[in-house]
C-alpha cells in the first residue's frame, strides 16, 4: 500500500500540466521580452522573484490543503494578523529572535484554528474559513487601529531582497518550502496520509487515519506558511498596510488551480503551482514592461485559468 | 417546528430582533423612522445578489457563483457605457440583463458542460470580469447617468426606497413561489438533495444548473442596475466584496453549501440581519472590526447550531423507527 499512494494518481495520455503551463510560461516570456529590452535583465529577474516569494510560500501550504480536499479562503487573513503582530512587536522594540517566533506561532495557531473548526464542527472549509476571514480581518484592523505600520527595521530585509552565492535569496526560501513541502508530500507517511483523505475521506477514516488531527495539522502548516510568507512580506517593504491580505487568498487558490490541483481534492502539484505563481507574478511585471496597464493582468490570469480549465475538461472526456 | 429551516427561520428572526436592540441600545439614533428608510437603502442589492447565490447553492452540484460580484460591476460599465454611445438608457438596461445573462451562461458552461467544479470555474470568471471591468474603463467611473434614472434607488414610497418595493420584494416573492409552489422549485431542491435520483426521476439536472447559473448573472445585471441608479455612475469595482459577502448571507440564511437546503425567506431575514449590524454599528460608532467580527461568528455560529439541529432530529428519527 505503502509504494503506491505515495505517486499521485496518475493521468494517462495527458501532456501533463506542468508541460503545458511551461510552455505558456514560455510565450509568455517570449512576448514580454519581444517587446522590452529590460525584461530579461538580471536586475528585472531579480525584481520578479523578489515580488513573489510571499505568494509562493503561501501556495505551497494551499497545495497541500486543497490536495487534502479542503480550502482556506482567510489566509490573507493570517497573513494580515501575524504581518500586524510582527509589526507591533517590532515596535516594542523587541529583537528578531522574539519577533519571527511571534510571526510564526500566530499564523500556525490561526491555521490550526481553522482546521479545528473545520474537522470538529463539520462545517464545510469554505464556509468556515469564510467566516474565520471576517474574524481575522476583524483582528487586524484592531490592532492596526486604522494607521500603517511603517518604518520597521531592515534586519531580516537580507531574506528577500539579498543575495546568496550570487544567487537572489529569494531562491533559497522559495527552494528551502517547496523542497521541504515535496518531501512532506510524497515521502513521508503523513503526505501519504493527506492525499487519501483527499482521495475519499470514509475510505480513509475506515482504514485508521486520525482524519480529523491529520486536517488540523495540514491547515495548521498553511498557517505556518502564512506566518512566514508575512516576516517574508514585513522584510521586504518594512511596513504593514491596512489592506495588507486582501488579495492573497484567491490568488493563491488560483494559482494552485493553475498548477492543476482539483478542488475535489487528491490531486495537485506543488512544481505546477511554482509554475502558477510564477505566471501570475511574470504577467503582472511584464504588462508594466510593455506599456500594457497592469489592470489587464487580472484578465490574463483569469484567462488562463479559463484555457486550461478548458483544456482539461477535454483532454478527461477524451480519455474517459 | 420539528423542520429544521422553520427552526432556523426563527432563530434568524430572533437574531434581527437582538441586533435590532441592540442597535437600540447602542445609540440613541436608531430608533427612529429615518434608521428603517437608511437601513433600507442598503437592503435591495445585496439581498437580489443573496438570492441569486442561493439558487446557486440550492441545485447542488456543489454550486457557488463566485463571479457574481464581478458580473455586476461588468454590466454595470456596459449600461453606463452603451448609455454614453446614445443608446436609451431603459434599453441599455435590458441589454445589460442579457449581458449578465451570457456572463451567467459562460459560468454555466464551464460547470454544466465541461463539468469545471464550480468554485474553479466561477474564480476563474472572478478573475476575468473584474479585470476587465478595470481593464477597459482604465479604473475610472463612467458617469453621465441622468437625474430622473436616480429614482429608482434614491425615491421613496411611504418611507421605503422604491428599489424595495419594485424590485427587491417582487423578486423575493417570485422566487419564493418558485422555489416553493412550482415544478421548478421542486427539481431545484431534488436535484440539491440527490443528483442520482433527481436525475433517475427524470429531473434535467444539469439543463436546471445552467439555466439558474444564466438567472444569477442576469439577476447581478439588476443589482446593477440597482447600484447604477444609486450612484448615478458605474464603477469599475462596484462589485468588489460582494462574491464572499452574497455567500455569507446564503449561507447565514440557511442554505447548505451543498445543495438541497434553504429557502428564499431565510437569505432575506439573514439580509436584514447583516444590514441591521452594520448600520446599528455605524450609528454608535463603533469600529467597522466589530462588524466583521460578529458576522464571522454568526456564520460559523449558524452552521455549527445547524449541525447539532440536525443531529439531535435525526437521533430522534432514529429512535423512533428503531
Amino acid at each position: 500500500m505503502a509504494r503506491f499512494a505515495f505517486k499521485a494518481p496518475s493521468r494517462p495520455f495527458r501532456i501533463g500540466r506542468e508541460g503545458l503551463l511551461l510552455a505558456a510560461l514560455v510565450v509568455l516570456c517570449t512576448i514580454f521580452a519581444s517587446q522590452s529590452e529590460f525584461f530579461l535583465s538580471e536586475r528585472n529577474l531579480t525584481t520578479i522573484l523578489r515580488n513573489s516569494v510571499d505568494l509562493a510560500v503561501v501556495c505551497a501550504g494551499m497545495t497541500i490543503v486543497i490536495i487534502l480536499g479542503g480550502i482556506d479562503v482567510s489566509v490573507g487573513g493570517i497573513v494580515a494578523v501575524s504581518a500586524v503582530l510582527i509589526g507591533r512587536a517590532y515596535q516594542y522594540g523587541m529583537p528578531d529572535w522574539v519577533v519571527i517566533p511571534v510571526g510564526l506561532a500566530a499564523g500556525a495557531l490561526l491555521g490550526a484554528l481553522n482546521g479545528a473548526i473545520i474537522s470538529k464542527t463539520r462545517v464545510p472549509p469554505i464556509v468556515a474559513t469564510l467566516g474565520t476571514m471576517y474574524i481575522y480581518i476583524a483582528v487586524l484592523f484592531l490592532v492596526i487601529g486604522g494607521v500603517w505600520i511603517s518604518g520597521l527595521p531592515n534586519t531580516l530585509s537580507f531574506l528577500v531582497l539579498g543575495d546568496f552565492m550570487g544567487l537572489p535569496a529569494g531562491v533559497f526560501v522559495i527552494g528551502f518550502i517547496y523542497v521541504f513541502s515535496w518531501l512532506l508530500l510524497r515521502r513521508t507517511p503523513w503526505g501519504q496520509r493527506v492525499v487519501a483523505i483527499g482521495c475519499d475521506e470514509v475510505a480513509a477514516r475506515l482504514v485508521g487515519i486520525r482524519v480529523d488531527r491529520t486536517k488540523i495539522q495540514a491547515y495548521a502548516l498553511l498557517g505556518l506558511f502564512a506566518g512566514i510568507a508575512a516576516i517574508l512580506y514585513v522584510a521586504r517593504l518594512r511596513n504593514v498596510e491596512v489592506n495588507i491580505g486582501t488579495n492573497i487568498a484567491l490568488e493563491a487558490i488560483a494559482a494552485t488551480i493553475l498548477g492543476g490541483a482539483n478542488i475535489r481534492g487528491g490531486i495537485g502539484s506543488l512544481i505546477g503551482t511554482l509554475m502558477g505563481v510564477l505566471f501570475i507574478k511574470i504577467t503582472q511585471n511584464g504588462l508594466v514592461l510593455i506599456g500594457v496597464s497592469s489592470l489587464w493582468e487580472t484578465v490574463v490570469i483569469g484567462g488562463l485559468l479559463i484555457v486550461v480549465l478548458i483544456l482539461d475538461a477535454l483532454e478527461t472526456r477524451r480519455v474517459s | 417546528m420539528n423542520d429544521p429551516l422553520t427552526q432556523r427561520l426563527f432563530f434568524l428572526f430572533g437574531l434581527l430582533i437582538a441586533a435590532g436592540v441592540a442597535g437600540a441600545l447602542l445609540s440613541p439614533h436608531f430608533l427612529q423612522v429615518s434608521t428603517v428608510a437608511y437601513l433600507l437603502q442598503y437592503v435591495p442589492v445585496l439581498g437580489v445578489l443573496g438570492m441569486a447565490q442561493t439558487l446557486v447553492m440550492l441545485s447542488g452540484g456543489p454550486g457557488i457563483d463566485l463571479s457574481i460580484g464581478a458580473t455586476m460591476s461588468l454590466v454595470g460599465l456596459a449600461i453606463a457605457g452603451l448609455f454614453g454611445l446614445g443608446v436609451p438608457l431603459l434599453l441599455a438596461c435590458l441589454i445589460g440583463l442579457v449581458i449578465g445573462g451570457m456572463l451567467g451562461a459562460v459560468n454555466a458552461f464551464l460547470i454544466c458542460v465541461l463539468q469545471v467544479p464550480s468554485l474553479m470555474g466561477t474564480l476563474a470568471t472572478f478573475f476575468a470580469y473584474s479585470g476587465l471591468a478595470l481593464a477597459l474603463t482604465g479604473g475610472s467611473p463612467i458617469g453621465g447617468i441622468p437625474d430622473w434614472f436616480g429614482t429608482l434607488a434614491q425615491g421613496r414610497i411611504l418611507g421605503v426606497p422604491v428599489h424595495m418595493w419594485t424590485v427587491f420584494i417582487p423578486l423575493a416573492i417570485v422566487l419564493h413561489v418558485m422555489l416553493s409552489r412550482t415544478r421548478i422549485g421542486s427539481h431545484i431542491y431534488a436535484a440539491g438533495n440527490d443528483e442520482r435520483a433527481a436525475f433517475l426521476s427524470g429531473v434535467k439536472v444539469w439543463r436546471l444548473r445552467f439555466a439558474l447559473y444564466c438567472l444569477s448573472g442576469a439577476i447581478a445585471g439588476v443589482a446593477a442596475i440597482m447600484t447604477l441608479s444609486w450612484f448615478q455612475a458605474a464603477r469599475p469595482d462596484a462589485g468588489e466584496g460582494m462574491e464572499l459577502l452574497s455567500v455569507t448571507i446564503a449561507v447565514l440564511g440557511g442554505a447548505h453549501i451543498f445543495g438541497g437546503i434553504g429557502r428564499i425567506s431565510g437569505t432575506v431575514l439573514a439580509v436584514l440581519i447583516v444590514t441591521t449590524l452594520q448600520v446599528a454599528l455605524q450609528l454608535a460608532n463603533i469600529s467597522q472590526a466589530w462588524q466583521l467580527a460578529a458576522i464571522g461568528l454568526l456564520l460559523i455560529g449558524s452552521v455549527v447550531a445547524d449541525n447539532a439541529v440536525g443531529e439531535k432530529l435525526r437521533a430522534r428519527v432514529r429512535r423512533t423507527t428503531s
